[in-house]
Order: structure tokens, then sequence, then C-alpha cells
């Protein structure tokens, strides 16, 4: 598949949004996530909005800037085996009916504050119980991965902490001012 | 077999062949082509230019796909190279993958290759600790292997010859068990590592902790720049391939000067059959080819051969160089070829913290660390355990981050780190026994993709290495319990030999044809116009790093097969 009929296929995929593509991941990895993973439109919609309510940009720079539902479907597609993949695809597809009955809401009908504590309450869930496996396995993957995108992109590494590909110095008893 | 006419004959012949373009490979090189020989390196593998052939070397981290991880799918289709530290998505081009060249294990050896110019050297560890008598009279005092043909003094001034080319930083520490070198400016010690070395001068005299000494420019630029290479610029992505040449590798260093003589000639994609032996000659007279890609045979020529194709492939090709003078190998008459092979007992570590020198930290990017040089049975065996273990030791101020949170406050919480406690941190490294037992042989049924036999590898730690491990985990805690760490945590990750990539022996030195391969000057015993100088000839392991002592071994031999000539 050439890169054209790639993006547009996506475009379909990801319900007509076409994110310019960053030299950080092709767009074929993204398009074969969406493809292996079976992910919906609307599965993306809320996908996104998880990662939103993690990074919500108040501080810092939101996570769609930096295509983060995006990267954290590439991972999941690439750098998970069958089983995690398995997980994190049925707990996405049951997030709004897990939330539904837990938290008597459904996550995309949520406001951002109602967002925030639904996803602050599930992260701390045990995820042993074998009702709740899939659904915490779901938001314990993405965030995981959506810090791991965060930390390490090229904005984070740039403006908040800046990344020194050539530190040409090493101290290594460097006094800290005022410990 | 290509029909072969003399002009073709002709053409294929050179003063000297070297077989692999890696550590030991390319010194030999560079040595020959100095000494005004006509040299043909062979390399197995493709071409990996200095510089331009390093794709990643200056890729920001958010540039990786994965951020560095290796997927999945890689993953399960390369089980072996996966296991190695460096296999990560900036580096995994230099690896060789497990389908690419396949082995049998016996015993599970996880065999790490890096078939390319330069080999493994770009890939390598940098680390270059040199030997001691205490090494080299191992196998003589504690009854094991045989005696080495060689000491300390005939290996001391090849050490220095090597040392002032490659650039090596360290600290002149006066050790008896870790001589001092030709050093450039050292690194620094973390102030953690320094108050662990003050408390054992003080607790533990005769053990201490030293910086290890990397082959890394840092210093006398003005004599790197003649290679093209420029002072460490404390990236460490080196496994990526540096284009600084701040470290050294064949492909920054040895392979380019050897080139700038005139007398190299480098052939890749060129898969060592065997060794061509002349029975009317009485000497090997040349290499027989595959082309990795034609699959066609070709024969070179030359009066005097280097192997050099890393440690077990060196085994491979001597092993499968038969003739009815040699049925079992070449040089094999005693039978011991492919055996007394062994490695480094990596399995060990131990981690913990320190909570004081709460005013300091560390700044920038160091490409070595601590070293603990052997503290065990060096003067005299104190333990029920042969032999001893070196240890990388480091210690550096941690930062604290919360990433706990999420919305407004985890957006908060990444944008400030707090100064945490020192963390300190342990690896060993023990010298294993070469025995009998411990061999690799050809398998009499596969074959490679070349038709070329299967190397089967059957190796194992024993209860000597289960007791230093027992040891090192023993010794290391009670000395961390009493500088005061806390959280301490020992480790046995149980790996597989191999992930050391420090494999050693099969075609060992020794004095005597009846038990060895190679006499003191690495020549086949039984052919001496053939020399290897890489880890296949090494008699017994010790615990350094072995690297160093390869190159020095390769740059005595080729001034000795010059003098020897005729």
């Amino acid at each position: 598949m050439d890169r054209r009929s790639a993006m547009k296929q996506l475009a379909l995929l990801t319900g007509g949004v076409v994110l310019i593509p960053a030299c950080d991941f092709s767009e074929e990895s993204i398009l074969q996530a969406h493809q292996n993973l079976k992910i919906t439109a609307s599965q993306k919609e809320l996908l996104t909005q998880v990662i939103n309510t993690i990074f919500p940009g108040k501080v810092l720079k939101p996570s769609e800037e930096l295509q983060l539902p995006d990267f954290v479907l590439v991972m999941c597609n690439d750098c998970l085996d069958k089983e995690q993949q398995e997980t994190f695809v049925s707990g996405l597809q049951q997030w709004d009916a897990f939330s539904k009955e837990q938290f008597g809401k459904k996550f995309s009908q949520m406001n951002s504050t109602e967002a925030e504590d639904c996803l602050r309450t599930a992260l701390t869930m045990d995820g042993k119980e074998e009702e709740k496996k899939s659904a915490i396995g779901f938001v314990n993957t993405t965030k995981r991965f959506a810090l791991q995108g965060y930390l390490n992109s090229e904005y984070f590494m740039t403006e908040i902490k800046p990344y020194e590909l050539v530190p040409a110095r090493f101290y290594g008893s460097k006094k800290i001012e005022n410990a | 077999m290509a029909n072969l006419n003399i002009n073709s004959k002709k053409d294929n012949t050179y003063d000297a062949i070297v077989i692999g373009s890696g550590m030991s490979g390319g010194w030999a090189a560079k040595e020959l082509c100095e000494k005004g020989l006509k040299t043909l390196v062979l390399e197995r593998g493709r071409e990996v230019k200095h510089v331009q052939d390093y794709p990643t070397t200056n890729k920001m981290p958010w540039e990786f796909e994965h951020r560095g991880a290796i997927p999945e799918e890689i993953k399960k289709e390369n089980p072996v190279v996966s296991r190695c530290y460096a296999f990560r998505e900036d580096a995994q081009h230099f690896f060789v993958k497990d389908q690419e060249h396949p082995y049998v294990q016996e015993k599970p050896f996880d065999w790490i290759r890096g078939y390319q110019t330069g080999g493994k050297s770009l890939l390598w560890a940098r680390q270059v600790q040199r030997w001691s008598d205490f090494d080299f009279e191992g196998p003589a005092r504690d009854g094991f292997a045989v005696d080495w043909p060689i000491r300390y003094q005939d290996i001391a001034p090849w050490y220095s010859h090597v040392e002032k080319f490659i650039g090596v930083s360290g600290n002149k520490d006066g050790r008896d068990n870790l001589p001092d070198g030709e050093f450039l400016p050292p690194f620094e010690l973390t102030a953690g590592e320094l108050y662990f070395k003050d408390f054992l001068r003080k607790n533990y005299p005769e053990r201490e902790i030293i910086v290890a000494r990397c082959a890394h420019i840092t210093g006398n630029k003005e004599f790197y720049a003649k290679q093209g290479r420029a002072l460490c610029q404390n990236r460490t992505l080196c496994q990526r391939g540096c284009p600084f040449g701040g470290y050294f590798s064949s492909n920054s260093s040895t392979l380019p000067w050897a080139a700038n003589t005139g007398n190299l000639t480098m052939q890749h994609h060129a898969v060592v059959d065997s060794i061509i032996y002349d029975e009317a000659k009485g000497k090997a007279t040349g290499v027989r080819v595959i082309d990795a890609n034609t699959n066609e045979t070709t024969e070179y020529y030359a009066k005097v051969i280097f192997v050099n194709a890393s440690a077990l492939n060196t085994n491979l090709i001597l092993l499968n160089s038969t003739s009815s003078r040699f049925p079992q190998g070449l040089g094999n008459d005693s039978g011991v070829l492919g055996k007394y092979v062994a490695f480094h007992n990596y399995r060990a570590g131990i981690s913990g913290e320190y909570d004081g020198l709460k005013e300091y930290t560390t700044e920038g990017r160091r490409p070595t660390s601590g070293y603990f040089p052997r503290f065990r049975n060096v003067y005299k065996q104190e333990t029920d355990f042969l032999r001893g273990y070196a240890a990388g030791f480091s210690a550096h101020r941690s930062m604290i981050t919360d990433y706990s949170g999420i919305g407004e406050e985890l957006e908060q919480a990444i944008t400030r780190e707090e100064y945490g406690p020192w963390r300190v941190g342990s690896h060993m490294m023990g010298e294993t026994i070469p025995k009998e037992e411990s061999q690799v042989s050809l398998d009499p049924n596969k074959k490679d993709a070349w038709g070329i036999p299967q190397l089967k590898v059957s190796m194992d730690y024993d209860a000597n290495d289960e007791a230093m491990i027992k040891d090192y985990l023993e010794q290391m805690t009670e000395m961390f319990e009493a500088a005061g760490f806390t959280n301490i945590r020992t480790r046995d990750d149980k790996r597989a030999p191999g992930l050391d990539i420090h494999e050693m022996g099969g075609a060992r030195m020794g004095k005597d044809p009846e038990t060895s391969v190679l006499n003191k000057w690495n020549q086949i015993h039984s052919c001496p116009n053939v020399y290897v100088t890489d880890g296949a000839c090494m008699t017994s392991t010790s615990t350094q790093n072995p690297s160093l002592t390869y190159m020095a071994f390769a740059a005595r031999a080729v001034d000795h097969a010059v003098k020897n000539m005729g």
C-alpha cells in the first residue's frame, strides 16, 4: 500500500480526522495499529478522551497535540504480546459499560471533573478480579504508554526538560545550591 | 568449486589474509598493512562505513518509533539476541538476528554476534583492563587448563602499543593485579563512589574502587585527529556508532588507518568455509570463501593467515578446515580444538541506596563506571572456590518524580523533580574455569545457508561458579551494609552463558602441542603460518573484559609473523 492510500484508509478509520504525520512514527504504523487492533472511530474517540483526561493540557500542551492517542495504539500494536493486546482492546470496548456500572455514568458522557475522578479511582482498582481485569488493564496500559509518549515527546524533551544529545561533560561531585 | 586459472590465482593472491574485521582482525590488518604487506580482510557481513552508515547516531529519543523498545514480533522471532542488553531500537541493525546464522544449543547459550565491518567493535562496552601475572599464572598456580605460554612482561609492551593508538581513559592506580597503562585523563568517580572507595580504604584496605579504564579519547587530541577521531562528547550513545570517533572501533580507527597505507583490500559478504592446507608444502596456502549473496566459492591465497572470526566462529572455521593431514580440523593433532571453552559469569548483581551526600549530585554523562578489581584469591587461595570476580560499581544521585497522579496534578508533577537518595549498584564479572566437557563442535547433520556445518555449543555453569555467585552476593551485601547502604537487593538472573559476550577458548595457547592448539606467538603449533589472535586463543578467562588482550595479541603476532616471513 502506498502512503496516499494508507492515509486515505486511516482517514476513514479515524472518522475523517487526519493528523499531520510527525517524523517520529509513520502513518503506516498508525494504520496497521488501527487495523490489527480493530479500533473503530468511536473507540478511538473514547481512547482520546481517556488520554485527554490524563493530560488535559492545563499546565502543559494537551495530549492530542503530541499525537498521544496514535502513539498509544502503535505501542499496543507493536510492543504488547497477544494476550496483553486482547486485554487492552476488550477493556477499551467495555470502558463505557464498565464506567456506567462502577460510577453510574458512561465515561464518554462525563464532564472533565467526573472523568478525572473516574479514572483516578479506576487506576487504583485491583485488576486481578476477573470482571475488572480488562477495563483496569486498559486504563493502566493507556496511562503507561501515554506517560511514556509524553515524557519522550519532542515538546517535552526540548521545552520542558531539554534533552542533551551532546553533553560534552561529566562531573561526579557537583555541589547542589541550596541543598 | 570455481575453476581457477593461473591469472585468477595471481589476482587472488595477497601477502596476508585476515579473517574477520572486528576488534582483533582490524588490529591484525592495521599492523600488517603498516608493515607493507598487501592484506586481504574477509568480512562475512555487510559494509558499515564510519559515520555514514550509522543511521541512528544523531537521532533524538522521540525520533524512535517505539522510543527505544524492540517490537514484540522481532522479540518473538529472535529470542536469543533479544536478551542482549544492547539490542534496542537504536542499534538493532548491528546485531545478527537468530535465523540469519543458526546454531545448535546442546546447552543453553546465547550467542551474540555482529556481522558487518568492525564486527562487535561497534557495539562493545569499551572496557579495557590489563591482565597481570595474577591472571596469566592462574592456571599453573591453581591447577586447571594448561599453563599460559606467556607472562605479563611478554605482552606489556603490546598493551602499551595498542592503548596509545586506540586511546584509553584511565587513572594510574598503582595496583599490582590491574597494571597501569598508557592513559589519557580519567573520567571522574562520583561522590557516591568516592565515599565507598574511602569506606573500603578504612575498612577493607586490600579492596579498592577505581574508575574503569575505557577506550575513549579524553586528551591528546592532535594525535587522534590523525585518525579522524575527536574527543569523547559524553553522549553515551556508543552502540549507535560514534560520529566523533570518541570511542575505539575498527570502523573509526584501525581499518581506515590500514586503508590509508594503500595495502588493504576489504571483501564483504565473504563467508569463510575453510582454510586451505597444502600437504606438499606443509602449510596453509589460502582460504576458501563463499559469497554470502551468490553462494559462489572463491579461493584466496597468502603466505600468512590470521584467523579473527570471533571466538566461536574461529573454532568453527578451524574445525571445518579438514585435510588428510588434519582430518579433525586444522592444527587439531591434540584433539583439544573446540574444547576448554569458557566465558564470564555475569549472573549476579546487587543494588541499594545511600541517604548521605545530600549536597552532591552528578552532571553530564559518563561512558564508563566504577570498577572493583578482583580481591578474592589474588595472593593466595582463601575460599572454597577457585579464582574470583571483578565487579562493576556505580553510584548516582537519583531524581524523583511523582508519576502517580492524572490531570493537572500529573502535569505539574512531571515538570518538577526532587533529589532522591544515591543509588548504588554492582554486577559481577566472574572467571570461569575452562573444562574439557565445555566445548564447541560441528553438528554432523545440520548445515547453515552456505552448506557449512552448524556449530554445536555446550557449556554451562558449574559448582565453582555457583559458589562464586554466593560469595559475591555475600561479600557485596556485607560491604554495602557496613557502608550504610539501605534497601539492598540482590539478584541472580540465571542468564545463560553467552550474554556476557566474552566467550573464549577452543584453540588455546600452550607450551605443549599435545595439550594446546597455539604456541606462545598465537601460531598453530603444526601449521605455523596460521595465527589465531581472537578470543579463541584464550587459555583461561580471568575477570577482565578481554578485547584489549586480543588486540595486543594481534599486534604482537603480526610483529612475529613479519619478522619470520623471510
